[in-house]
């Protein structure tokens, strides 16, 4: 942690942080955001991974995939700086936080399992009308099993 | 049984397939919801079987996201006060200014159970005026 130490404290101190902790109404507005973001994300995720599980074959995968990714993509522009934002306001207390800690591994992990997914076993999504294989499913209940995950841990951050 | 049935055409207008697995997740999320439901009252990390009533001075404060505190100067230490949200604070009438640094204050709340320096205040008294902050 101590390396971390001087960007903390510099984050610590910024207007930023100030205004963050100051203005009445910017911090719960900046979580509206944050919230409206991950529904977006966590909703478009599912909905394509429950799809991949075999739920709603009316749509073929890579067209699901096409319709809903993209919005998982463009809801990070809002979800990340919101994120980073309501991070300045404490991140002392945050960054020594195990359930925050514990909230970036899991993202970090989302994001592996979605990066390995795409550049692996989704390349062959044209070739699935008789079902997705077994990697692509497990990397699914995988996806959903860490975005819970990731909610959780961001909604008992309030109480840990 | 009328959402259950509601749910089983949505099923079968957009041909989804609700099998073993399906039942399997539902029945999962289900004893999630149970779970979650049954921990809550345990949750809380202030001891409420505990009330305690502080009076002292304010040595610092903040009025600030996501809640504002008081260090309180107590006889026998200086306690962390966790008051409400500054938006709650605002409408209740309890001003920024009124927070002022060697202020006398009396609060009521529950203490932290992990940190026995750490106090919830349920309701905060500047001069003759009882602020609510729950």
């Amino acid at each position: 942690m101590s390396v971390w130490a001087p960007l903390l404290t510099m984050l610590d101190a910024s207007a930023v942080a100030r205004a963050m902790r100051g203005s009445t109404w910017l911090y719960p507005t900046v979580e509206v955001v944050h919230i409206v973001g991950f529904s977006v994300l966590v909703g478009s995720v599912a909905m394509f991974d429950l799809r991949v599980l075999g739920f709603g074959r009316a749509v073929a995968v890579p067209a699901a995939g096409r319709m809903l990714l993209p919005w998982s993509a463009l809801s990070l522009c809002a979800i990340v700086p919101a994120g980073l934002l309501l991070f300045s306001a404490h991140p002392y207390e945050l960054s020594a936080n195990r359930v925050f800690q514990l909230k970036l591994c899991l993202i970090a992990l989302a994001g592996l399992n979605a990066l390995g997914f795409h550049l692996g076993v989704y390349r062959t999504a044209a070739n699935w009308q008789a079902g997705a294989p077994a990697l692509a499913r497990l990397q699914a209940v995988v996806s959903l099993g860490l975005w819970i995950g990731v909610i959780g841990c961001g909604r008992f951050l309030a109480y840990s | 049984m009328v959402k259950a049935l509601n749910l089983h055409l949505y099923f079968i207008e957009y041909n989804i397939h609700p099998g073993g697995c399906m039942k399997r997740l539902l029945t999962l999320m289900a004893l999630c919801v149970a779970a979650q439901a049954s921990a809550h009252h345990g949750w809380s990390e202030y001891d409420d079987q505990r009330p305690l009533r502080l009076s002292g001075t304010i040595e610092e404060s903040g009025y600030e996201n996501p809640h504002g505190f008081v260090r309180l100067k107590t006889a026998d230490k200086t306690w962390l006060v966790v008051l409400a949200p500054p938006s709650r604070m605002e409408s209740r009438g309890l001003a920024r200014a009124q927070l002022a640094k060697g202020a006398t204050a009396v609060v009521e709340g529950f203490p932290k159970r992990s940190d026995a320096g750490e106090l919830r205040a349920e309701r905060i008294t500047i001069g003759q005026k009882t602020t609510e902050l729950r």
